[in-house]
């Protein structure tokens, strides 16, 4: 394989290289990478729940590991990628239609802004309901 | 470069793209529910099979996680064509391509219909 051929992809004057890349650069971007993240989460989904579904104390094992910490950590992450990847798509639905397409960044920020406070009540429920039960320390 | 993506993407079909962006609407709504229904609603209870078993009862909730999943296949499989399209990938193999995908899709269709099936069951 010829790594020259990839220039266009890597290296400063490649258009994906951090400092080149704006505001609708980052969604689109973001756009596709938490798409990837979501489409290889739905198949371990499908693996997992496929496994749990052979008895009951399978599933109550698939229960109990996904309770651990670390697992409700890795949740409330794909909520973040699901929420990002949601209030981008209506973006791109929005200037599909020929809304705010001129005003694709302020359209970003407040995309941005709504998908923080829905991240915020997320984080909100599944730690303090759920993980610390109103115990943090 | 631009006039050469616009004209790739003509190419990928305007059934895709506006497929693309009726699941992408009807998942919105579906997601919120399926997530807040499963995962947060009842945050910290017990969750056993039992309790699976008698909400899928419900024949809406049977029907609901079917429509989700097969929308979530295609939502997935169609936009990982476009990535793969996006980056000049396969870009000369797209019959292909879209056979390759399509046989996944229906096989993880097939595949998902069948995990779900012992939960219905009991």
């Amino acid at each position: 394989m010829n790594i020259g051929k990839f220039k266009w992809l890597f290296g400063k004057n490649s258009e994906f290289w951090p400092t080149n890349m704006k505001t609708g650069m980052w969604a689109w971007v973001g756009h596709r990478l938490t798409g990837i993240i979501l489409v290889v989460y739905v198949f371990m989904h499908l693996s997992f729940l496929s496994t749990a579904s052979v008895n009951d104390k399978s599933f109550a094992n698939l229960m109990e590991t996904t309770a651990q910490p670390a697992f409700v950590f890795a949740d409330f992450l794909l909520v973040c990628a699901v929420i990002y990847h949601a209030m981008n798509g209506f973006r791109v639905i929005l200037f599909d239609m020929g809304i705010g397409i001129r005003k694709q960044k302020l359209v970003f920020w407040i995309m941005m802004a709504i998908s923080a406070v829905i991240v915020a009540v997320a984080f909100y429920v599944l730690f303090n309901e759920g993980l610390f039960k109103g115990e943090w320390f | 470069m631009t006039e050469q993506r616009i004209a790739t993407s003509k190419v990928a079909g305007s059934w895709a793209w506006f497929f693309q962006r009726l699941s992408a609407v009807l998942l919105v709504v579906l997601l919120t529910v399926h997530i807040y229904m499963d995962h947060y609603a009842e945050v910290g209870a017990d969750i056993t099979v039992g309790w699976v078993h008698e909400r899928l009862g419900q024949v809406l909730y049977i029907a609901v996680d079917y429509a989700m999943l097969a929308m979530v296949i295609f939502h997935g499989l169609n936009g990982s064509r476009t990535i793969l399209f996006d980056f000049d990938v396969f870009v000369k193999r797209k019959k292909l391509v879209d056979i390759g995908l399509w046989i996944l899709g229906i096989a993880t269709m097939v595949w998902g219909i069948f995990v779900l099936l012992p939960f219905i069951e009991g």
